[in-house]
Order: structure tokens, then C-alpha cells, then sequence
């Protein structure tokens, strides 16, 4: 009799084991894809910090560049209101592009290119806009485990119990802003 | 190479240490059988000696490995105003990894050559070769930095030390066996197995074992460099840097002043000179094998 008690009882504790280690793993992800996604947002307001200089060091030589600075400021006001993964996705993409726009105009301008602001801006953007593109990889890689969990057997089943649900992937339009924007040295 | 996508890779790569690890146990176990066999119940008392002895030398070494390397191989800690290039590409790198910031730290030698070490990834520390820097460009320093920081996140540092650690038990063990038989004999006689054959195969067990650990500690080590490789392109997913980095590395035939083969292992590059060693005690895989990886995953990125 006692020996099948202990058994029920060690039973028990295996299964409330298992779905507080179950439980846990998913509130851990989820808690992952929150932090992945403020790495990609502290990263995002970096670059919007640089911009000001940026476009006033491309002002001094290139003033009548009007149209590509100016889609650059506007793509940065943009992108300092947007809240969710969409629409920061989006304001992101449209100022990648309007980087790389305003970076292929400079290349025009020798005077500029050889500014010592310039240059040490050129090194600040690019090594920015590579911790942008992996700040969104290491969200989206967080993403894809976070679902996974939710989606597979066993894991589904604490997913009512942790309150967690699927996660959209961070996706920018432009297949070509996978890659920054060359920064020739 | 059957695959060429990074996930399978690393999986591959997983598996094939583990399977040598449990290689490395086997052989402890054929040891020590070997010594039972050759002395009976009274040669057993000398197993836990070599392991506590392999244990104490190796693990000093592993725990304190972000210091201990730094005297060892001259390396000079940096700090962000030192070099914002190199610092920038690290951090770039531990975004892509969700890695903390190691400690980062510069060899003056022309050799271009980096490394990485720490017993966690809270204790990492990444060296970089002074010459290393000069000669490769930012594209080609960030494959490198994620090779390093690879081996961070795989902790090989402890996997190596394991190696080590069984290695070196391993020699003491046959050592040890080896001098008992040669002033003591074998003691106990008559109730001992003496079949003729058994005797003679012991034997032959413990003089090859040794050679047999350090072929195992190798053939890891071999591993955990293709592994690192793999595990730099999931985080850079840029397959290219890394392999036009190898390609400058193979080109270049300085090689690092100090060529201690103590801590041959955890160069990018092998340290020792390639020619001399054959390819069953390398601690690095062919750069050769290691750049053709590399551009098939060019041409097959996911």
C-alpha cells in the first residue's frame, strides 16, 4: 500500500516539476524577445542621434543636395514616433533607404568625403547600422524560438498557463536592407 | 560536405565531440581494465591518484584562463579609446550573439593571429594580434571577432579543458603502471588472471594509450575550430568575411614568436608550423578545408 502512495506522491512531483520548468522556459523566451526588441529600439534612436550631425557635416559641401537630406530628416522624424513592431519596422526600412541615398549623393562630393567628420561619421554609421541589422536578426531569432515553443508539443501545453502568444517577426520591406548600407572606406 | 547550412553544421559538429569525449572515457575505461588485468584488485588504489593529480593541473589553469593567458602570451588589455574600430566590430558581434562584452586585449606581433578564452562567458577575454588588425579590413576583422566570440558562446575553453583533463590522466595512469612494472612486478599471482594473451594485450593497451588521448584531444580540438566557424556565420550570417580572413591568414606565413604549445589550441590560425605537423595531431583543421566550408555556404546561405 505505502509503496504505491510513494509512487503517486513522486508522480506528482515529477509532473509539477515538469510544468513550472515548462512554464518557466516559456516566460523566459518571451521575456528574451522583449529584451531583443529594446536592443533593436536603443540601437534605432543611436542612429537617430547621429543624423543631425550627419546631415549638417553633408550641408557644408552638398547644400543643394535639398531632396536627399530633407527624405533623410523627414524618415527620422518618422521613426522617433513609431511604437509598434510594424510600424518601427517600417519608419527603420524607409531611413535605411534614405541613408543610403543620401551616403551615394556624398559620393560626388571628394571635399566632403576627405572631411575628417566626415570620416570618423562614415566609421560611427556604419558600425551602427551593422548593430541594427543584428539587434533585428537577434530579435527575430528570438521570435522564432518563442514560437516554436508556443506552436510544438509539449511546450503548447503551458501556453494558456503563461499567459505568452506568438510574436511577429521584425521584417523591413526592402530585401536589399538585409545588407547596411556599403560604406566604402 | 553533405550540408552546407550553418545550423547542420554546428549540429555536426556537436555531435562529433561529444562522440569523442565519449571516446576519451572509453579509453580511461580500457586503462583502467588494463591495469586490473595486469595487477589484480591491488592496482586499482593509483586511478583516483592520476585523476586527482590531472585534475588539480589542468583546472588552476582553467579557471584562472582569462589572466593566466594574458602573461602567458604577452596580450595587453584594451580599453574603447584604445581602438573604437575593434571595440565597435565586438559589440557588433554581441548584439548578433546576445553574448556580454568580453574583455578584449592586444598581442603586439606582426603575426596576424587572434584568440579567445575564460572559463564563462561572464570571464572572456578575445586577443587580437597587432598585425592581425593592420592587415585585414573591417569585413574581414568581424568574421575573425565572431570566430572568437563563437568559441566563447560554445565554451570550448571548458571542452578543452576536459580534453586535457582526461588526456593528462590518462599518461599518469600508463606512467604510473608502467614504472610499478618495472620495479614491483606483479604482485599478486595466483589469484590474478594470468592467461598469457591478456597480459601482453594490457600491456600493449597501456603503452599506446597515451598517443591514443592525444590523438582524441586533437581530433576535438579540430572539432570545436569547424564548429566555431559555423557558429561565427549564425551570427554574422556573412560567410565571406570569415573566409577571405582564413584566405589572408593562409596567404601570410609569419606565425606567432611564441610558439608554446601549451596554448597552441586557441589560436584562429595554428601557431606551429604547419608543415611539420601531420594532420592526425593538429590541433586545426586544413585552412584549406576550413575556406572551402565556408564558400559553400557562400552559395547556400539558409
Amino acid at each position: 500500500m505505502s509503496t504505491t502512495l510513494i509512487i503517486v506522491i513522486a508522480a506528482l512531483v515529477l509532473i509539477v516539476l515538469y510544468a513550472i520548468s515548462g512554464y518557466n522556459k516559456l516566460i523566459r523566451l518571451n521575456i528574451s524577445v522583449d529584451e531583443a526588441f529594446s536592443q533593436i529600439e536603443v540601437q534605432l534612436k543611436r542612429r537617430s542621434d547621429l543624423i543631425p550631425n550627419l546631415v549638417e557635416t553633408v550641408k557644408g559641401y552638398a547644400a543643394h543636395e535639398k531632396s536627399a537630406l530633407e527624405s533623410v530628416v523627414a524618415a527620422r522624424a518618422k521613426a522617433t514616433t513609431a511604437t509598434t513592431v510594424t510600424d518601427v519596422a517600417a519608419a527603420d526600412g524607409a531611413l535605411t533607404q534614405a541613408l543610403r541615398g543620401l551616403l551615394a549623393v556624398s559620393e560626388a562630393y571628394p571635399d566632403l568625403k576627405a572631411s575628417t567628420n566626415f570620416l570618423a561619421l562614415q566609421e560611427e554609421l556604419s558600425t551602427t547600422e551593422n548593430k541594427v541589422s543584428f539587434a533585428r536578426q537577434f530579435y527575430n531569432e528570438n521570435v522564432r524560438s518563442l514560437n516554436e515553443a508556443i506552436k510544438t508539443f509539449p511546450s503548447s501545453l503551458f501556453v494558456p498557463m503563461a499567459h505568452v502568444s506568438v510574436r511577429e517577426f521584425y521584417v523591413v520591406d526592402d530585401p536589399q536592407n538585409r545588407q547596411s548600407p556599403n560604406v566604402k572606406f | 560536405m553533405s550540408s552546407s547550412n550553418f545550423r547542420a553544421l554546428q549540429a555536426s559538429n556537436q555531435r562529433k565531440t561529444f562522440g569523442l569525449l565519449a571516446g576519451m572515457a572509453i579509453l580511461v575505461t580500457v586503462v583502467v581494465y588494463a591495469a586490473l588485468t595486469y595487477f589484480g584488485q591491488g592496482g586499482i588504489g593509483i586511478v583516483p591518484i592520476a585523476v586527482t593529480i590531472s585534475l588539480i593541473s589542468v583546472w588552476g589553469s582553467y579557471y584562472s584562463s582569462d589572466k593566466l593567458v594574458l602573461t602567458m602570451t604577452g596580450a595587453r588589455q584594451i580599453a574603447y579609446e584604445d581602438n573604437p574600430k575593434l571595440f565597435d566590430l565586438v559589440q557588433e558581434v554581441c548584439i548578433a550573439s546576445g553574448l556580454p562584452m568580453p574583455k578584449v586585449a592586444i598581442v603586439s606581433d606582426t603575426a596576424p593571429n587572434a584568440f579567445a578564452t575564460g572559463r564563462d562567458e561572464k570571464h572572456a577575454l578575445i586577443a587580437f594580434t597587432t598585425g592581425i588588425l593592420d592587415v585585414m579590413d573591417r569585413n574581414e576583422l568581424q568574421g575573425v571577432v565572431a570566430h572568437e566570440m563563437a568559441h566563447v558562446a560554445n565554451r570550448d575553453t571548458l571542452v578543452s579543458a576536459i580534453a586535457a583533463t582526461t588526456a593528462g590522466a590518462i599518461a599518469l595512469l600508463s606512467d604510473f603502471i608502467m614504472r610499478m612494472m618495472w620495479f614491483g612486478g606483479r604482485r599478486d599471482n595466483r589469484d590474478s588472471n594470468s592467461n598469457p594473451i591478456a597480459l601482453v594485450a594490457s600491456l600493449v593497451v597501456l603503452i599506446l594509450a597515451p598517443l591514443a588521448a592525444v590523438l582524441l584531444k586533437s581530433a576535438i580540438s579540430r572539432k570545436r575550430e569547424s564548429l566555431a566557424d559555423a557558429t561565427a556565420i549564425s551570427f554574422t550570417r556573412n560567410p565571406s568575411g570569415l573566409r577571405s580572413a582564413l584566405e589572408v591568414l593562409a596567404r601570410d606565413n609569419t606565425v606567432v614568436q611564441q610558439r608554446s604549445t601549451a596554448v597552441a589550441h586557441i589560436w584562429i590560425e595554428s601557431p606551429l608550423d604547419g608543415g611539420s605537423v601531420s594532420k592526425l595531431f593538429s590541433t586545426h583543421p586544413p585552412i584549406q578545408e576550413r575556406i572551402a566550408t565556408l564558400r559553400a555556404m557562400e552559395s547556400n546561405p539558409l
